[in-house]
């Protein structure tokens, strides 16, 4: 995490400055100035700001939340001392705006899969820009958007990142304290994996044969797809040296998944970031430039995909009659 | 927020950013000697190209893309796609997954409702910038709004892991459905819950709103045995009556005039409004009890027909509605003996609306041969409303011309905000041209 | 370097030993719960047996199995109604000793003054029902790590000691267990309060101590009787079975030495390509302790907590410090995990790190096997397979003794299976693989496969590839023949117990693989997968044709052919042996291969087989070179450093290098 190491590397840079607000903020002098924008994302990431219900009220004793458009009608250009940063750059717009926020900010903190990696709408960087413009809008020459949506980072430096689409309200809190409060926030660098077992779920990859991408993800989600029978999709994004091209690998060694659909797997939320984005182009790019499934391919996923059985636990509970139909259609 | 002034009698009113909606909107009127020349909601987020992401995906990814759309309603996106490839595929989910859905719309619906009347809406009414400075004057309403919220929120996480982009929802049911114990935490707070929007119904009804009487056209889905999510048909107050995949034949998609943005129209181009005061209207006799005798007792039924700023009473009794019928699902819940049912794909077209917190939404896709998406089309409720709310600017104007200009541009913003818009929703909708200017 | 002293005493006395009806098991269950325990045992959630609460029996596991693999576990149905019928799942019993997240102590900071305060740990009274041998072994391991060296982590020997363990005797086994590797089962013998061994309709149950005495003298009394001879006997029985089952997958002579030799070897680079480093078999192991404290604090940066998480050397940040990581690349994480659980532990505590669980294994979620990973790492001292060697009968240069041919098959137009019948006893127990020299005085000696062994003699089937083969095929029931032997190693067998075996033979190469057969078919549930694949040239030179219906239909054993050419009767496959396979699904991951024919094929054929996963190691080859003594005295067969007559014919691809195939040796 190259955006971690600003604040630790120059230590006191990160450090004094926080402890400066933090400590003032008791002894009655203003609290550190917060800031909250947005780029090309679905507000998620910010909106989990606001559903920090219980800590909401008492954040802002510590924080004077000083611009956050979605929240309140006060507006302010800044300076800030923090700055939340939602979204990827995707316009012209986006691409001034961004360099003058940063001028603006004494710590820039993006949040979420979009500002951190490019999001979901990074997926057409592998394709045809002004052919995706063409195919949802009617006079695509009128569509300001650049032919790449692209992480914070790669324009600006970055202090901190909160990862995930969206962000973890308990990294967020995390941060908040460690800002507040002046010590280096305690974000782990570890896979998925490690919550999943600390918190007793079955493997869904050995126990189900279902593709999972927590090995290669960053935590800080609390495991929460294989803790809802599912494989983890790498909403969160690479951690540190994931081995993507080794579980690619053995993804597609025992057979059951074609290159196309295994590059389809990180295909997803943070599919921008490397390693995940030479994963994808190695396998075919996004959009199936190699069509032909392999031995066992699923069309269309259906479920259960044939020869991943799912050992149904439905199979160990006692039968029970169903209950009669409801007409759907309300007729 | 400008106010030029050109001349005495020609007016233009702008609010570069709206704020306390759900994204990045500005909106402009312009008045001369009386007479509106422009009233135009503006979106400017950035364009993020859903409709052709999803092209090539299988049906489960499309699932876990579109909710992406919008970190507001992602429940929405999720039910219009699911139930939409259900209905290709032929798929029957077992009755318990059906009231899992429905408990995971109510809990959308809580905490986006929650959100509005509280963080977004009540401070409108009662003169502050934003719900923290509310809160220094009335910390207990806050945080009534707030507990609401969080037990929307929790709903969301015990049925799909977090509330904002749940994972859970699958093709055929549920990735893992909860155990009974699982939502025993959910009783008490609901419970609480319960009163706490009684509460509420009874302090928005107490509010004064500006009067600005119309009707408009209202549609929403209506199905005689429940409160609409899922199912039903889509119905209008002009006596349209579809099922969920059908919105396009009595509905579409224009170019407006002098822009490059979609709005929806129905067929023969009357625009029309969406969202809770319309589905109170429509959809009154299948509230919950207990929320239809509130409703009963503020008497207001007309008044949300008729007043938009009324929306806020709407979206208390839905509230309550929501909180009710969760309350009952969790009651009556009894794990499926299938939490996911099998199924293939199939080629065709699958669509299905279904009730977002801010009206119907509808999904449309074009399923290939091998079960992947190969067009898709998606029409957000704020882009429906946007016709209804811009024909409302325009009857508005006459209201405004004579207030100081901060007041007047507030007061459209207030408007606006009546409508809940949601903004990230409505990106498809993009006018780039004026966003030049 | 110590090793666990194992002693399995006989135990076939009856007395003190119990009977519990499969109902009883919910008496046992209440019984402790009414002695304020929280019982933790076995139950089926998402697709596993997992622990947890259990509050009655019912809730435990009914005619459930488990099939595990490298990166791979199902649950299976079985056809009895078993409460303990499959092996250990993803839970280990470290949860509730030793738990994934702790707080150990609070802070304070007012102004200058700082406090601490330790967090007080009330473990509840636990009960812990199903306990396997190698679980035993696992907290006989945490006792030394956590509560045995000059520092002991209190908590942890609070909960240990308040455990009450109901152990049980594992009457099943997995391909992942090792436990007879490691000397840590599958006998449970000490270290448990009561032991349950589940027979059909119930469970023979020991007292283990004065604990499981009391609740059997007390609260147990009326749901036991005492247990009958038979069911004592059928228990041992079960359990000795089981042990059958599991083999040696993993030589552990020497590993400590052999393992920390290796620090070098560039093999952990290459497992590093396929590891991930998530940590899953870290935090799945019974032993691994590795963990981190992490601090939080309110916002007024006054009171803190420090909570302890299990976390695993296979963390990048780890072994971090100021100036960067002290294991940055992953093979040297991987390197750190095995060289400690098998070897360092031993310096550190003087036990294994390991118990032989085989949840690494199974919960890798790409399948890493850390026995295959070992073998290839620090392989055995001998790397050929061990011959159990027979001593040959006439084993100077050309002394021979007589044996009579009693019945002859015409296998095809030039092959003979001549069945020998008077020669020396030392034949018939001879090894799968070995050969015998053949004479007929005025030929020269041959060399020929035993192709089968009989309870007084041998088989072997033979071509008339020249001159002596055709005046061996010509032999007639009352014949006689000279034999030296028998001579050679032979297929390491014991290596396919537990793992998926495939066979590729061409040819009269079928020969030398055919006692393998026989033998696999005679054990047949110790093996995974077994599959043959046979190329001939016509059909009508297919060796034991109806021989093979038997093994495909009774035996168990998947057999596919091919011919090189073939008429219109044939419906079968036309090709080379290796296109067999390639189509076929299985993965290599997990198989052992025994490969015989022309050299060419066994080329090509290996060269598959790694394509698939089998790695050199597993691959064995026998080869034919010209022989003339058969004792490693003539010279005639050496291949480089071998002798193949004396080291051979059976050798392993990693033995043999880049010298197999290559011209001119
Ligand atoms: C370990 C081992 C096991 C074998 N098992 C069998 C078996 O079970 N059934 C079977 O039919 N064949 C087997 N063979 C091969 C068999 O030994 C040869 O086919 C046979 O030696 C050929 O001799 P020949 O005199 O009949 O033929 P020719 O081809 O005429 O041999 C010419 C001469 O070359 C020499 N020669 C050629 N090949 C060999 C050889 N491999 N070993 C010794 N001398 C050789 C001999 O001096 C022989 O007389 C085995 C070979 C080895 C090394
Ligand atoms: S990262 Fe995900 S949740 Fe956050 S703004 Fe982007 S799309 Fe929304
Ligand atoms: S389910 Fe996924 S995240 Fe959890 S252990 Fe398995 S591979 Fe890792
Ligand atoms: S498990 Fe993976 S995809 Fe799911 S929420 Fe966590 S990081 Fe995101
Ligand atoms: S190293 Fe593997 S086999 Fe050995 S005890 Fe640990 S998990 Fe079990
Ligand atoms: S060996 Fe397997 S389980 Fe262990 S870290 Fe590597 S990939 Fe993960
Ligand atoms: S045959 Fe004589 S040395 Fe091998």
């Amino acid at each position: 995490m190259a955006a971690m190491a600003h604040p630790t590397e120059h230590g006191h840079g990160g450090h004094a400055h926080s402890n400066e607000h933090g400590h003032a903020a008791r002894g009655g002098t203003p609290r550190p100035r917060v800031a909250v924008v947005k780029f090309a994302s679905c507000d998620g990431c910010q909106l989990t700001i606001l559903d920090l219900e219980d800590l909401l009220l008492e954040l802002s004793e510590h924080f004077e939340i000083v611009d956050f458009p979605e929240a309140s009608s006060a507006r302010s250009n800044g300076p800030y001392d923090v700055l939340f940063v939602e979204g990827s750059v995707s316009t012209p717009d986006h691409l001034r705006r961004i360099g003058e926020l940063r001028k603006q900010a004494r710590v820039l903190v993006t949040i979420g899969a979009c500002a951190t990696s490019g999001g979901i709408q990074a997926l057409r960087n592998w394709a045809d820009h002004d052919a995706y413009r063409a195919a949802v809008y009617p006079t695509p020459e009128f569509v300001e958007s650049l032919a790449r949506a692209t992480p914070i980072a790669e324009h600006v430096p970055v202090d901190f990142e909160l990862r995930g689409c969206p962000i973890s309200p308990d990294q967020l809190v995390e941060l908040l304290t460690a800002l507040v409060t002046g010590r280096r926030p305690q974000l782990r660098d570890e896979a998925v994996c490690m919550e999943c077992k600390r918190r007793g779920v079955v493997c869904v990859m050995s126990a189900q044969g279902i593709a999972c991408l927590g090995q290669v993800t960053q935590t800080g989600c609390g495991a929460i797809c294989p803790r809802m029978g599912r494989g983890c999709y790498g909403c969160f994004g690479p951690r540190e040296q994931a081995n993507a091209a080794g579980l690619a690998r053995y993804l597609q060694a025992s057979g059951e998944r074609s290159a196309e659909e295994v590059g389809q797997l990180f295909a997803g939320f943070t599919a921008y970031s490397e390693p995940f984005r030479s994963t994808i182009t190695d396998l075919g790019g996004t959009r199936g430039a190699r069509r032909t499934g392999g031995a066992g391919h699923v069309a269309g996923g259906a479920y259960p995909p044939p020869g991943g059985a799912a050992t149904g636990r439905a199979s160990y509970l006692p039968g029970r009659p169903r209950m009669e139909g409801i007409d759907d259609d309300g007729r | 927020m400008t106010a030029a002034e050109s001349g005495t009698r020609e007016k233009i009113y702008e609010v570069d950013e709206l704020t306390r909606v759900e994204g990045e909107g500005s909106l402009v009127l312009h008045v001369r000697k009386g007479k509106v020349l422009e009233a135009r909601l503006r979106i400017f987020e950035a364009p993020r190209y859903f409709e052709q992401i999803v092209v090539e995906r299988t049906p489960d990814e499309v699932i876990d893309i579109v909710a992406r759309i919008c970190g507001i309603c992602p429940v929405a996106y999720q039910m219009s796609a699911v139930h939409a490839f259900e209905d290709l595929f032929g798929v029957k989910v077992d009755p318990e997954v059906r009231a899992l859905r429905r408990l995971l719309y109510c809990g959308e619906w809580i905490e986006s409702h929650a959100l509005h009347i509280y963080l977004l809406h009540l401070p409108d009414f009662l003169g502050y910038d934003s719900a923290i400075a509310l809160a220094h004057d009335d910390r207990p309403a806050v945080e009534r709004g707030l507990r609401m919220k969080k037990i929307g929120n929790r709903i969301l996480e015990i049925l799909g892991g977090r509330p904002i982009h749940p994972v859970s929802v699958r093709v055929g049911g549920f990735s893992r459905a909860p155990r009974r114990a699982d939502l025993e935490p959910l009783r008490a707070p609901l419970a609480a819950a319960l009163e706490d929007a009684k509460e509420t119904v009874k302090l928005v009804a107490g509010l004064t709103a500006p009067e600005f009487e119309r009707e408009p056209r209202m549609v929403a889905l209506h199905h005689p045995k429940e409160y609409p999510y899922n199912h039903g048909h889509i119905q209008s107050t002009d006596g349209v009556d579809l099922r969920p995949s059908d919105w396009d034949r009595a509905f579409r998609e224009v170019q407006v005039e002098g822009s490059m943005a979609l709005h929806a129209r129905t067929k023969d181009g009357a625009t029309y409004l969406l969202g809770p005061a319309s589905r109170i209207t429509l959809d009154a006799e299948q509230l919950h009890p207990i929320a239809r005798e509130l409703l009963a007792e503020t008497g207001m039924a007309d008044a949300i027909r008729t007043n938009i700023y009324w929306s806020v009473l709407a979206r208390a009794i839905e509230l309550t509605h929501a909180i009710a019928e969760a309350i009952d699902i969790v009651d009556g819940y009894r794990p499926p003996i299938e939490s996911r049912v099998a199924w293939t794909p199939k080629s065709g077209v699958a669509a299905w609306s279904t009730e977002a917190p801010r009206g119907l939404l509808f999904h449309r896709y074009e399923i290939d041969g091998r079960g992947r998406v190969s067009a898709a089309q998606i029409v957000p409720p704020t882009s429906q409303n946007q016709g209804a709310i811009e024909d409302d600017l325009r009857r508005f104007a006459p209201r405004i011309i004579d207030l100081p200009d901060d007041e007047a541009t507030l007061r459209l913003e207030q408007l606006i905000r009546s409508y809940d818009p949601c903004i990230s929703c409505a990106t498809h909708f993009l006018d780039v041209r004026i966003l030049r200017d | 370097m110590m090793t666990i002293e194992v002693t399995r005493p006989e135990r076939t006395t009856t007395a003190g030993r119990w009977y519990l009806e499969r109902a009883g098991l919910d008496a046992l269950v209440a019984a402790l719960r009414e002695d304020g325990r929280t019982v933790i045992g076995p139950t089926v959630a998402d697709g596993a047996v997992v622990l947890a609460e259990i509050h009655s029996s019912a809730e435990m596991p009914h005619a459930v199995g488990d099939v595990q693999g490298p990166g791979r576990y199902r649950l299976t149905k079985r056809d009895d109604a078993r409460v303990f019928g499959y092996v250990v799942g993803p839970t280990s019993w470290k949860r509730w000793v030793f738990p994934p997240d702790v707080e150990l102590s609070t802070g304070r900071r007012t102004g200058h003054r700082v406090e601490f305060a330790p967090t007080a740990s009330h473990p509840t009274k636990l009960a812990f029902v199903g306990v396997r041998a190698c679980e035993l072994a696992a907290f006989g391991v945490q006792d030394r790590v956590l509560d045995a060296g000059p520092f002991r982590d209190a908590d942890y020997a609070a909960r240990r000691e308040s455990a009450f363990v109901v152990a049980v005797q594992c009457t099943t086994a997995e391909l992942t267990c090792f436990c007879t590797s490691m000397g840590t089962g599958p006998e449970v013998e000490h270290g448990f309060d009561i032991a349950l061994t589940e027979l059909d309709e119930g469970f023979l149950l020991d007292v283990g101590s004065p604990a499981g005495q009391e609740l059997v003298d007390g609260k147990l009394a009326s749901a036991l009787r005492p247990a009958t001879p038979v069911e004592v006997y059928t228990a041992a029985a079960d359990v000795a079975a089981t042990r059958a089952r599991i083999g040696d997958p993993l030589p552990t002579a020497g590993l400590h030495d052999r393992l920390l030799a290796q620090l070098d070897n560039p093999r952990w680079a290459q497992v590093a390509e396929r590891c991930i480093t998530c940590g899953n078999c870290t935090l799945a192991c019974p032993t691994c302790f590795c963990t981190s404290v992490i601090q939080k604090t309110d916002m007024e940066g006054i009171a803190a907590t420090n909570e302890r998480a299990w976390d695993s050397c296979f963390s990048p940040g780890f072994a971090r410090v100021a100036g960067g990581s002290f294991r940055s690349r992953p093979r040297d994480r991987y390197r750190q995990w095995l060289t400690h659980k098998f070897g360092t532990w031993w310096d550190q505590f003087g036990t294994t790190g390991c118990v032989g669980c085989g949840r690494c294994i199974t919960w890798c979620p790409v399948g890493i096997d850390v026995r295959e990973e070992l073998m290839a790492i620090a392989p055995p001292v001998a790397l050929s397979p061990e011959p159990i060697r027979v001593e040959p009968v006439a084993a100077s240069f050309n002394d021979f003794v007589v044996a009579q041919v009693v019945a002859t098959r015409q296998e095809t137009a030039d092959t003979v299976t001549l069945t020998l019948a008077g020669a020396d006893p030392a034949f018939s127990k001879g090894n799968l693989g070995q050969f015998a020299m053949v004479a007929i005085p005025g030929f020269p000696p041959l060399p020929i496969s035993i192709s089968r062994f009989t309870v007084d003699g041998i088989e072997l089937t033979i071509r008339g590839a020249g001159p002596a083969t055709k005046a061996m095929t010509a032999l007639k029931v009352g014949d006689q023949l000279g034999l030296r032997g028998p001579l050679g190693n032979n297929w390491p067998i014991e290596r396919a117990v537990g793992r998926d075996l495939v066979i590729v033979s061409g040819g009269i190469g079928l020969a030398p693989l055919r006692p393998v057969i026989h033998a696999l078919a005679a054990d047949r549930r110790r093996f995974g997968d077994v599959r043959l694949y046979y190329g001939a040239r016509t059909p009508a030179d297919i060796l034991y044709r109806e021989e093979m219906e038997r093994w495909a239909s009774r035996g168990g054993i998947e057999v596919h052919l091919t011919v090189d050419r073939a008429g219109p009767e044939w419906e079968g496959r036309v090709g080379v042996v290796t296109q067999l396979f390639d189509q076929a699904t299985w993965e290599g991951a997990n198989a052992i291969a025994f490969v015989c024919g022309p050299e060419r094929m066994m080329q090509a054929t290996a060269n598959t087989l790694a394509g698939r996963g089998v790695t050199p190691t597993r691959i064995f080859v026998t080869l034919e070179r010209h022989m003339e003594c058969g004792i490693g005295l003539c010279g005639h067969c050496q291949m480089g450093k071998y002798f193949v007559c004396r080291d051979g014919p059976v050798f392993s691809l990693l033995q043999l290098g880049d010298t197999f195939g290559r011209e001119g040796i």
